[in-house]
């Protein structure tokens, strides 16, 4: 009767333990992740490893460049990363590719502490009526400035408009010889390009009030916007070689920060913390010679776009259990307090408890007062991306003196309007 | 029933030759008609779950009537293709003339000066390009530093970024990387050609100029031939040296068909649009090569040769 029992037990016992592990079954998880902390990330991961012995995750680095195409491609084919980093602006793309899994999928399987809604920019996750993907981190460009090379030119105050930033531009130069502000005239001149055509009232694309999309701006405002930035390469006042920087945080722009030569410049979030990371490491116990200050403003007031950064699981996946508990993982605050630190989470209520330090108080009011989604950019079917690449080409096209202002801006309006299909 | 002798080599023939064709069909083939069938499609990034729809040649019609077809060719055909492959004949035929000079070999400097001349062939493009982006760096870079501390320039000039330099400045880097092969390629046909021939012009009273003329260059030209239909076909579908050098800009400065396939289909995600493009340069390329051996075949040069 005794041996009875005990074999009973020792049945029920592995019953109960394969049962266990069959919740979450052993699974080798692949994590994209495409920003620069990369060790910092793998710490990160080896801490959710150690708490679930039964996944493992390897982690993976794309550029950011090829990121969205690449998974595109692997996942057409059945392939590609459990977890992916991806843009806020690829998500819908993403769930149009039938790319990732929808939300209400993965959520049977452990709920968001603060619900969905703690999250911003939700909109651009959602494809017919489903959110694809998890707003992981928030970001947006504000102005950085040089302090002691401002106070070099004997300027006193932060510029607050775009006529003032070229004024100030003007004085640096005649007074110090150094560059005022300088920004990258290649592919990403497509974020200042927006801010000074949204500060004076226009959008490259916006919802017409009849459920269609048009071009938002005259071609006077965009040739007057093109000329905005032109004038800092004709005039001297920025280096010609802008042209060909792509980045922010290109070493060209950024030593320029870092030595003095340079005052006045605009980035993300990021970018910035990592400056100020890297001018820390090189003068330690020094005062820091930065600040950040909120976008210029036009003849209306200053926007930037919020943007960021998305957590989505693979419609591939074989263990999408697992995968949703790595982006759990991956959202909770301690992520952004002990290794992701040079980003903002995308959850209100983290974003409430940040603490952030003196010289970023610039990119917190800009985040807090001054930004809006890409909105009719991404809803139009147009695409961030393909209006991003028209956008900044044409701008190419007038700042290098390869066709007139108003010729890019008239070829811009063009295209764009072939793209709505007009 | 027998198998005759003749009919046992044809069989023999197929059966060596199967392979070949197997891996023609399946790796040259197969990926040309999928190529051509998506080219008559509105495929997208974003519709290759779901596949594309036949648009017919809408795709063609729209590439080859755009505002920016006629830039794109002529970059291509003229900046690329035309001005980089003259340069690197020109410059492969002198350096193979200089190493095969008894200048050099009275110097002792042969072996070093062909192992010098190997350097930048055996150097990746990414990696030539990426060290010539430094070299011609307006703030850093050591081209410029020359050119201020000697007097010649005032400012520094930006040379990727702008009009009057850019397409020079992608030129000398291709130049750079690949003149090397025509050069070796060259210098292997004139160790062939017999020196008694140059004896007799000489003693003939034939000059340098005329041995070269009538000798040298008519031996050289079965392998100028080759090289000039390899290195204009690969120079034509090339991607890299653009693209990483400039990102087809300032603008859309520098643009070319390859940079253009890559644009359309990985930033504009129509993947049917950038393989239509595709098919037109090879069409393009075919065409080049039938017009090319019609006119200047091997054949022909070997005649001429004797």
């Amino acid at each position: 009767m005794r041996r009875h029992i005990l074999t009973k037990l020792l049945l029920a016992s592995t019953v109960l333990a394969m049962g266990a592990s069959s919740v979450l079954a052993d699974a080798n998880l692949v994590f994209r992740f495409n920003d620069s902390e990369r060790d910092e990330m793998r710490a990160a991961l080896d801490e959710f490893e150690a708490a679930n012995p039964g996944i493992k995750v390897e982690l993976q680095t794309i550029a950011w460049n090829d990121a969205r195409d690449q998974f595109l491609r692997e996942s057409a084919v059945g392939q590609g990363p459990d977890v992916v980093h991806i843009a806020f602006v690829w998500t819908q793309e993403m769930a149009e590719a039938e790319a990732v899994l929808p939300l209400d999928e993965l959520t049977k399987y452990g709920e968001l502490p603060n619900g969905f809604d703690d999250f911003i920019a939700t909109d651009l996750t959602m494809y017919e009526g489903k959110a694809y993907g998890l707003p992981w981190t928030a970001d947006t460009w504000a102005m950085v400035y040089r302090t002691d090379v401002l106070a070099e030119a004997g300027i006193d105050d932060l510029p607050t408009t775009w006529a003032d930033l070229r004024k100030d531009s003007e004085i640096i130069k005649e007074k110090t010889g150094k560059t005022g502000f300088s920004f990258p005239a290649a592919n990403q001149v497509w974020f200042p390009a927006n801010y000074y055509l949204w500060s004076n009232g226009g959008n490259f694309i916006e919802a017409d009030g009849n459920g269609g999309y048009k071009v938002g701006a005259t071609r006077e405002q965009i040739a007057d916007d093109m000329n905005y930035f032109k004038g800092y390469i004709d005039d001297g006042l920025a280096p010609r070689s802008i042209l060909s920087i792509d980045e922010p945080q290109d070493p060209a722009l950024m030593q320029g920060l870092m030595d003095g030569s340079q005052a006045m410049a605009l980035m993300p979030t990021n970018t910035y913390r990592q400056l100020l990371g890297a001018y820390e490491q090189a003068h330690p116990g020094e005062d820091i010679p930065f600040n950040s200050g909120v976008m210029m403003a036009g003849s209306q007031a200053p926007q930037t776009h919020l943007g960021g950064r998305t957590l989505a699981v693979n419609a591939n996946t074989e263990h999408p259990e697992e995968a949703w508990k790595l982006v759990q993982f991956l959202s909770s605050a301690p992520i952004f307090e002990k290794y992701y630190t040079n980003q903002f989470p995308a959850q209100k209520s983290l974003l409430s408890k940040i603490e952030y330090r003196p010289e970023e108080l610039g990119f917190a009011k800009e985040l807090a007062d001054h930004t809006r989604t890409w909105g009719a950019y991404a809803d139009s079917g147009v695409g961030v991306g393909p209006l991003w690449n028209l956008t900044a080409r044409a701008f190419g096209t007038a700042l290098s003196g390869q066709s007139s202002t108003e010729q890019a801006a008239d070829d811009l309006i063009a295209e764009i309007n072939r793209m709505l299909g007009k | 029933m027998t198998i005759s002798p003749k009919m046992r080599t044809r069989m023999t023939i197929f059966w060596m030759l199967l392979p070949t064709f197997l891996i023609l069909i399946g790796f040259y083939l197969f990926p040309t008609l999928y190529n051509l069938e998506l080219s008559f499609t509105d495929i997208t990034l974003l519709k290759l779950k779901k596949g594309g729809d036949f648009v017919g040649a809408t795709n063609y019609s729209e590439f080859l009537t755009s505002s920016t077809f006629r830039d794109i060719a002529i970059n291509t055909v003229f900046w690329l293709t035309a001005i980089s492959v003259t340069v690197r004949i020109v410059l492969g035929l002198l350096f193979a003339l200089l190493l095969n000079s008894k200048f050099l070999k009275s110097m002792r400097l042969t072996t070093i000066a062909r192992l010098m001349l190997l350097v930048p062939w055996a150097t990746p493009p990414v990696v030539a390009v990426i060290a010539w982006r430094w070299l011609l760096d307006p703030t850093y870079g050591p081209i410029n530093s020359w050119l201020l501390s000697s007097g010649l320039i005032s400012d520094p000039i930006a040379f990727t970024a702008t009009l009057s330099t850019v397409w020079p400045a992608i030129i000398t880097i291709i130049v750079w990387n690949t003149t090397p092969l025509i050069g070796v390629s060259l210098l292997a046909a004139l160790q062939t050609i017999p020196e008694d021939l140059n004896e007799a012009a000489a003693i003939d009273g034939a000059t340098r100029w005329q041995q070269f003329r009538f000798i040298t260059l008519p031996y050289l030209m079965p392998t100028i031939s080759v090289l000039t239909l390899m290195s204009v076909i690969w120079t034509f579908n090339n991607f890299v040296y653009v693209w990483l050098t400039t990102g087809a800009g300032p603008g859309t400065f520098t643009n070319v068909l390859a940079t253009e396939v890559y644009m359309k289909a990985f930033i504009d995600l129509r993947i049917g649009y950038s393989a239509a493009i595709g098919v037109t340069m090879a069409v393009v390329m075919a065409f080049f090569g039938a017009m090319y051996f019609r006119y200047f075949g091997l054949t022909d040069m070997q005649d001429k040769v004797g």
